[in-house]
């Protein structure tokens, strides 16, 4: 046994050196390489999965805010709806009074005229009455004038 | 200079620091760990959300080994707590094999007397090396099979006398198990050494030509026995962490 380690030069020194050298090795790619690639690549993971998550939750959103549009627009229109009924509503109550103001004032002034017209006629008839009277008594004047 | 070949099973001592001997492999290994420490801590300071190209090139590595930990363990929480071992023994292992024919790795050197000494040698080419990395496997996979499984229930898998069949069946466990020092260790190094051995040889025989590429297919063979040292950790930490119950 010791001839075949003498053979291959297998010396206990030598065997720990090696091992320590590779203890070395793996404790410097450990903190050179292992660790921060692996903590690259799970923050990239987190990354990503944020991202996508992000990316669901402003789909979300948009389909909400969609839905809140549709409401407030449906609003609006009854609301415009409402408005239209109650001027529509004025405006024909406005439109009655306007004409029956105006009905009014026309037969007013229909009786004006004719109470106007009324008197025209009783005052010429009166003129008239004055005017016979005066032809009368001219007329009578001259009857006794030639009789006598 | 030497001629012919000469094939040097173990690295060759440089020196010594504190009454520790110090190898060509141990030099080499300290010399990669410098290169490879920079290099991921200047990739740290450069890690970004938005990734660069080589960012991408390794989160997209990161989340597949995950993936397929997690898979194999059958829990993600496992596979997050060995994934540094495990990778580390792949990165470190390729590391080191992949630059195995870099450019005065094997030719820079001292002359001891007429002796050629290379200050440089990869430490997957030493038996030390390997047998470290096994050992740390090793003790991983049967501390983690006692922590997840409890003392009595994992030694259950070893120790069973119930019947004669399960007590032989325990046997070989252990056998295989200790085992695994030997096959983790020898595989890797038998197969990195035999690569170098077969480049030395080839070398001799035809110059210029043919090592370029057997050094390209030693290069692969590199990358897969960092896959193969990587994945069996993770196979036999599953293994330890199975019931025995739901095992049979």
């Amino acid at each position: 046994m010791s001839q075949l380690f003498s053979a291959f030069g297998i010396d206990w020194h030598l065997l720990i050196a090696q091992a320590v050298n590779f203890g070395i090795v793996l404790i410097a790619l450990w903190y050179f390489l292992y660790k921060p690639v692996m903590a690259t690549l799970d923050k990239r993971r987190e990354m990503i999965a944020k991202g996508v998550d992000d990316a669901r939750k402003a789909g979300e959103k948009l389909a909400g805010a969609d839905g809140v549009a549709a409401a407030r627009v449906a609003d609006a229109d009854k609301k415009a709806d409402g408005i239209l009924a109650t001027a529509r509503e004025a405006a024909n109550k406005e439109k009655a009074s306007i004409v029956s103001a105006a009905e009014s004032r026309a037969a007013q002034v229909a009786a004006d005229a004719e109470a106007r017209a009324a008197e025209e006629v009783s005052r010429a008839r009166r003129e008239s009455e004055k005017d016979i009277a005066r032809l009368a008594l001219l007329a009578a004047e001259k009857v006794i004038r030639e009789k006598a | 200079m030497h001629s012919g070949i000469t094939v040097v099973l173990a690295a060759e001592r440089i020196g010594s620091v504190f009454g520790f001997p110090v190898t060509n492999a141990l030099i080499m290994a300290w010399l990669l760990m410098a290169i490879l420490i920079a290099g991921v801590y200047f990739f740290r300071r450069s890690l970004a959300i938005v990734p660069g190209k080589l960012q991408a090139g390794v989160e997209w590595a990161f989340e597949g080994a995950l993936d397929y930990m997690g898979e194999t363990l059958g829990s993600d929480e496992l596979a997050r707590k060995f994934f540094p071992l495990v990778a580390t023994i792949f990165i470190f292992v390729a590391f080191i094999n992949e630059l195995e024919f870099f450019p005065g790795v094997g030719s820079l050197g001292l002359m001891r007397g007429t002796d050629f000494i290379p200050l440089l040698r990869a430490p997957t080419t030493d038996l030390n090396f390997t047998l470290a990395l096994a050992i740390i496997s090793f003790l991983t996979i049967e501390v983690t099979g006692v922590v997840t499984l409890g003392i009595f229930k994992y030694a259950g898998k070893y120790v069973n006398l119930k019947s004669p069949v399960g007590f032989f069946v325990g046997l070989l466990e252990i056998l295989s198990n200790l085992g695994r020092l030997i096959t983790f260790s020898f595989r890797l190094f038998g197969n990195i050494f035999a690569g170098e051995v077969v480049v030395m040889v080839a070398g001799y025989f035809l110059p210029y030509f043919l090592p370029a590429p057997l050094m390209g297919f030693e290069m692969f063979i590199g990358l897969v026995q960092a896959v193969v040292f990587a994945i069996l950790t993770l196979f036999f930490i599953k293994l330890a962490i199975m019931d025995p119950a739901e095992a049979h």
